[in-house]
């Protein structure tokens, strides 16, 4: 057991039981939080993997804006924040497929890799992420610009305020 | 802690980054498209209102006709090359598709820019102003919105994109492109906003979920292959050293995210929702382009990346092929609104489709092409018909209004009934030859399951005739009801879309061996 395969177990059993924590806690808010600690510990598996680039994009997206974001909604929106009996649903069809879902992918990486091991490569670098986006996937990446101009033209068909009645006033 | 030191100038020089080899010429009629879209937007924020819908019809337009021009540039020099370091592959299939797509686009853009039917044009202008308030009303009355051609035009680009992708990264953010845009078009309906805002939250929802399938397939190919590129997941089948498991799983939740876009059973819940809640002109254009788009992906997928794992899918998506074909038949048969029909209908063309390629041979590929082109131009023209029954509240399109059609308006009622007869492959229309094309490339195989597969879409072909049948005899025998609908005078735009897509689908029943000749010679991948 290496240091970095201690550090493995350690994050991973704290990523496993935080997204239990989210799922099974009954405050929305808390859920939001543990959230926080699962992502956390799933960027520090990457930073034990060497790849320090994805670990802080996962910071900063994941950690940073997705859970800000489902945090504002709770806060902006008047939806109640505490325990709420009518927001609840019996279980077993989550846990069915939730379950069922993780299993079979735990069974399926299993199956695929059982002990073979993969050397720690430092090929993960913001270095070399960046060069083979600018190099093999360079279109992809300029397409993705694209998608993102849609998308914005896309929140301003559905959201933009009435102008033409502000000018008809 | 190497990942925290600091590149120096001289180091940074140091880092060789070279693009890879770009073919603009290849890849000219996307950047074509995405340019003609960017200009579109800016079009929409700085053009005066009353000339928008003139100057942003006009650019589609342009822009399409080029972007044509590009392609038929391109199969004349015969270029056949993977290009931006093998994440494009322009070889036959591709510029066949992209320019079916593009001409099939052509048309399409001449159902979305028709102003002359309804006062301000098919749709609205905000697509999540709540139903029944007093912004709903106001808008109702008012213009529409002119972002529908940028949008469009950005689904058309994401869709060449799809057909040439020759990774699964690139075909992801393709995807992605093109379906984002539909997903608002089908918001923007002018009648029944209702229905058309439930369509577009469903198929956004239900397609987000298609996507994170297909992405997460990505990853466990990925996991198994070392790469995302469909010629290194060939390689890698070959020698495969892991468990195959891994292909397999990936293969198939990947063909969950493809199987979602072409509406195959048990993926098409979607379908007949969306297809009767969306404009209709936008319907239109979802039926005809992202088909084509959609089934280019799914073919490039099977025959490039798993044809070594042939024997193994074909039993799977062997049974959603009769699956598919056997629901959209005989659901087809109880429908009471035209455009769902059209939707069941839909769905089973795609089980025909996929006979097709299932043949896994050059006559498969050929014919599923073919088939594509056709099917695209009856269907347009088909909803472009739909656009014209009409009534107080827009489009009539509950089948019991159609009764009586044939004496009201003779001429619309005959096209429609041409173009049934076409969907249920009655011969001289293109609907008979294409479905002749599939099931001859089927059986040409002489294996157990393309035969099965032929024999399931003869008896399927022959219940669908049904329902196509009902709805030429009520237009002719049937007494008009009390309040029966009126046929619009179809604008100059309609009527251009209406001539040429009963204009191909006549050609290509009769003289059909000028464009299955074409797309024998395109069809070959390359890897």
């Amino acid at each position: 057991m290496t240091t970095a395969d201690v550090l493995m177990l350690a994050l991973g059993a704290v990523a496993v039981g935080a997204a239990a924590a989210v799922v099974t806690t009954r405050q929305i808010v808390r859920a939001g939080l543990w959230l926080v600690v699962a992502l956390g510990s799933l960027a520090g598996l990457y930073l034990v993997l060497s790849a320090e680039l994805v670990a802080w994009v996962q910071v900063l997206i994941y950690v940073g804006a997705v859970v800000v974001l489902l945090l504002f909604a709770v806060m902006l929106t008047r939806a109640p924040i505490g325990v709420s009996e009518d927001l609840d649903r019996s279980r077993w069809p989550g846990l069915l497929i939730g379950g069922g879902a993780g299993l079979g992918l735990a069974a399926l990486l299993i199956d695929a890799y059982q002990w073979s091991t993969v050397d720690l490569a430092d090929g993960a670098g913001a270095e070399e992420v960046g060069a083979a986006i600018f190099r093999s996937w360079v279109l992809p990446f300029e397409v993705l610009s694209v998608l993102l101009l849609a998308a914005l033209v896309g929140a301003i068909v559905i959201s933009r305020p009435d102008v033409s009645a502000r000018v008809g006033r | 802690m190497n990942g925290f030191t600091i590149a120096t100038p001289a180091q940074v020089l140091a880092i060789d980054v070279r693009l890879p080899d770009l073919d603009y010429a290849a890849m000219a009629p996307m950047l074509v498209l995405f340019g003609a879209a960017c200009l579109g937007v800016l079009v929409d924020a700085f053009a005066p209102r009353q000339s928008r819908h003139t100057i942003q019809f006009a650019l589609s337009f342009i822009a399409l006709t080029v972007a044509l021009l590009a392609v038929i540039r391109e199969a004349r020099v015969g270029s056949r090359e993977l290009t931006a370091d093998v994440a494009l592959a322009i070889d036959g299939p591709t510029l066949f598709l992209q320019g079916t797509l593009a001409v099939l686009g052509i048309v399409a853009l001449l159902l979305v820019g028709e102003r002359a039917l309804e006062k301000g044009g098919p749709f609205v202008s905000q697509a999540a102003i709540p139903v029944g308030s007093e912004a709903d009303r106001r808008q109702a009355r008012e213009e529409g919105a002119t972002e529908v051609f940028p949008l469009t035009l950005f689904a058309l680009s994401g869709m060449m994109l799809f057909v040439a992708a020759n990774d699964l990264l690139t075909m992801f953010v393709a995807l992605e492109v093109f379906s984002l845009p539909l997903y608002l078009l089908c918001a923007l309906a002018r009648r029944r906003r209702l229905v058309s805002q439930e369509a577009a939250l469903k198929y956004f929802l239900l397609g987000a979920f298609a996507s994170a399938f297909f992405i997460f397939g990505m990853a466990l190919l990925y996991g198994f292959a070392g790469t995302v590129s469909f010629g290194g997941i060939h390689d890698a089948a070959l020698l495969a050293t892991t468990s195959p498991l891994l292909l397999f799983t990936g293969l198939a939740m990947v063909a969950v995210g493809l199987l979602f876009k072409i509406a195959a059973v048990p993926f098409h819940v979607w379908t007949p929702d969306v297809y009767q809640g969306a404009p209709t002109s936008v319907t239109a254009f979802m039926a005809a382009c992202t088909k084509v788009a959609a089934f280019g992906g799914l073919l490039r997928v099977l025959y490039v990346a798993f044809d070594r794992a042939r024997w193994d899918i074909e039993p799977v998506i062997g049974t959603i092929a009769i699956l598919t074909m056997l629901v959209g038949a005989i659901l087809a048969v109880t429908q009471t609104d035209i455009k769902r029909l059209l939707a069941y209908s839909s769905i089973a063309n795609a089980g025909y489709l996929l006979v097709g390629a299932l043949a896994f041979s050059k006559e498969g590929l050929s014919s599923a092409m073919f088939y594509l082109a056709a099917y695209g131009f009856t269907v347009i023209a088909a909803f472009a018909v739909i656009t014209l029954v009409r009534d107080d509240d827009g489009e009539a399109t509950h089948l019991s209004r159609w009764a009586g059609l044939g004496r009201e308006a003779p001429l619309v009622a005959g096209v429609f009934t041409f173009l049934m007869l076409a969907f249920a492959g009655i011969p001289l229309t293109s609907g008979f030859t294409s479905k002749f094309a599939v099931f001859g490339a089927a059986l040409g195989v002489g294996e157990a399951w393309p035969v099965a597969l032929v024999i399931v879409g003869v008896v399927t072909s022959m219940i669908l005739a049904f329902p196509y049948l009902r709805v030429v005899v009520m237009m002719w025998l049937s007494e008009p009801a009390e309040q029966s609908p009126t046929v619009a005078i179809p604008g100059a735009f309609t009527s251009a879309a209406l001539m040429v897509g009963v204009l191909a689908t006549l050609l290509l029943g009769v003289f059909p061996s000028p464009v299955l000749d074409l797309a024998d010679r395109a069809a070959e991948f390359i890897r």
